[in-house]
């Protein structure tokens, strides 16, 4: 990998780390949806930059396909639930805005730390972006156990899979366009399937915090 | 050019600008308020008109009272000498980032003994808030500081700017965090939103303007001109620290002029984004201005994190 690229990369992953610190720190919905749109175009232009470079069809139609499901059409159907339910603040964290930043500085510092030095040799002369986009999954695990909000357990759990999409990039192990189109295939109707279960949840509790729902069976 | 000339320099600069700084957040925030605003040249015009108003000074008051003003305008003149506008002079005995900020917080000190001095309940009150705020700032200032000092393995202002303009990619996380932190310490510090009203009397919110209510005329010019200043400074700060572009050119007459325009667009940039946030956010709650502040000390410790594993 060229100096400038591996730069590159690492300007990718810093998106990719910001914006899932951002969904920790960020008290409106709709605020979610716009961090998660600018993590997922991260993802798509570092998918373009491999299909540009080998002019691979297959590996193009992932990019785009990626862009098009994790940047415009998930969204839209997160941005129509907002609006439909007027659902503009997230619900509250498990832990206050202190303690949440004190365990993301820890797991920051735990991907740094000489437990996943043999995983960062592997990247060759990707160190940084991959000990950061490492973070980035710890810190999109954490968002997903954090918030009380089903909107907001759904976009951590969307990150987890942008994230965990850098770090193989960042890696280099990713041999198989066919499973990019396929994983954005999935996301797509999983996005779908999830904004149907998140409006009968709110039709039932008229609330997506989980901790309201502690009557899961109809008397 | 000796040292001497360019000391003066700075301290017009800041001076004389820093009035202008707050004219022109004034107007932006008026604009995007959809209203006419003041003049750009209306803070120099306030400073004019108290400079020249007789003054009321309570039997109550100490000396505490009658010498702080001046204290702590001639504290924000001792700032501007040490601001990196000029980083590739490389001056010994000042700069030190611990002395910047331990100055900043002689200059807080000072106002708040002031506004407790006179014995009213408003001053009381803006000292306490002020206390609570700053204990908080300050340490967020001084860990975005030992972000870069730690990066630039140097507490020298000068140096660590020198570095930043010249530093590898790879240090662009923690500078952006520390940034980030800055500008939430900078707004904490000079009494913006969402800490603090600048433009209100209303006891529920008010803390720096508590700590004035007693003074007029010259001392309350020479406060005015000395927040002034602070903003001004901070904003010298962050364009010296966080936007070291064309710091190259600061050699020479000429080079210094090219600067000089360069420094000016930075600082009005930064003017531009206090004006902005100021009108999109809300004031916040007090109590939960802590977790603001906190959340600026953590960001640094995270960059911290980052930098020691680069």
């Amino acid at each position: 990998m060229t100096p400038i690229l591996s730069q590159f990369s690492y300007i990718i992953a810093i998106v990719v780390f910001l914006s899932a610190v951002g969904f920790h720190l960020s008290r409106k919905n709709i605020n979610l949806v716009f961090l998660y749109i600018l993590q997922s175009s991260a993802i798509a232009v570092l998918l373009f930059i491999p299909a540009i470079q080998e002019m691979d069809f297959l590996l193009l139609l992932a990019a785009v396909l990626t862009l098009a499901i994790k940047a415009v059409f998930a969204p839209y159907f997160f941005l129509r639930l907002i609006r439909r339910h007027e659902l503009t603040f997230t619900s509250n964290a498990y832990l206050s805005l202190p303690l949440t930043l004190i365990t993301l500085a820890l797991l920051a510092g735990l991907a740094y730390s000489h437990v996943f030095k043999s995983f960062v040799d592997l990247s060759g002369g990707n160190m940084h972006a991959v000990s950061l986009a490492i973070a980035a999954i710890f810190v999109s695990i954490f968002l997903s156990i954090n918030r009380r909000g089903a909107l907001s357990q759904i976009i951590g759990v969307l990150s987890l899979e942008n994230t965990i999409v850098a770090l193989t990039l960042f890696l280099g192990v990713v041999d198989s366009s066919g499973l990019d189109i396929g994983v954005s295939f999935d996301i797509g109707v999983w996005v779908v399937i999830a904004v149907l279960f998140l409006s009968m949840i709110y039709k039932q509790f008229g609330s997506l915090d989980v901790s309201t729902m502690k009557k899961l069976k109809e008397e | 050019m000796t040292l001497a000339f360019i000391w003066t320099i700075q301290i017009i600069l800041v001076l004389g600008l820093s009035p202008l700084l707050i004219g022109i957040i004034k107007k932006i925030k008026a604009r995007l308020q959809s209203r006419q605003g003041i003049n750009l040249l209306q803070p120099y015009r306030d400073l004019w008109k108290l400079l020249h108003k007789d003054e009321v000074i309570s039997t109550d008051a100490s000396w505490i009272f009658k010498f702080s003003p001046y204290l702590i305008f001639g504290l924000t003149i001792f700032l501007a000498i040490n601001l990196p506008v000029f980083a590739r002079l490389n001056f010994p005995y000042v700069g030190d980032f611990l002395l910047v900020a331990y100055v900043l917080a002689l200059g807080t000190f000072f106002l708040a003994l002031a506004g407790l001095d006179i014995g009213s309940a408003f001053g009381g009150f803006g000292s306490s808030r002020e206390m609570t705020l700053a204990s908080l700032a300050e340490g967020g200032l001084i860990f975005s500081f030992l972000v870069l000092a730690i990066a630039a393995k140097s507490t020298n202002i000068y140096a660590i700017a020198g570095f930043v303009s010249q530093a590898s990619v790879f240090y662009l996380l923690p500078i952006i965090l520390a940034a980030i932190s800055f500008v939430m310490c900078l707004l904490a510090e000079n009494s913006r939103y969402p800490f603090d009203n600048p433009s209100t009397h209303l006891e529920l919110t008010m803390v720096h303007e508590a700590m004035i209510l007693e003074y007029s005329g010259k001392r309350l010019a020479l406060i005015e001109w000395a927040a002034y200043n602070k903003l001004f400074i901070f904003a010298a700060l962050a364009a010296g620290l966080f936007l070291p572009f064309g710091l190259s050119f600061g050699a020479g007459i000429f080079g210094m002029l090219i600067y000089l325009a360069i420094f000016s667009l930075k600082i009005l940039f930064i003017g531009v984004l206090v004006a902005v946030l100021e009108s999109t956010l809300a004031k916040f709650r007090f109590f939960r201005l802590p977790d603001l502040l906190f959340t600026a000390f953590i960001l640094n410790i995270l960059a911290i994190v980052l930098i020691i594993s680069l």
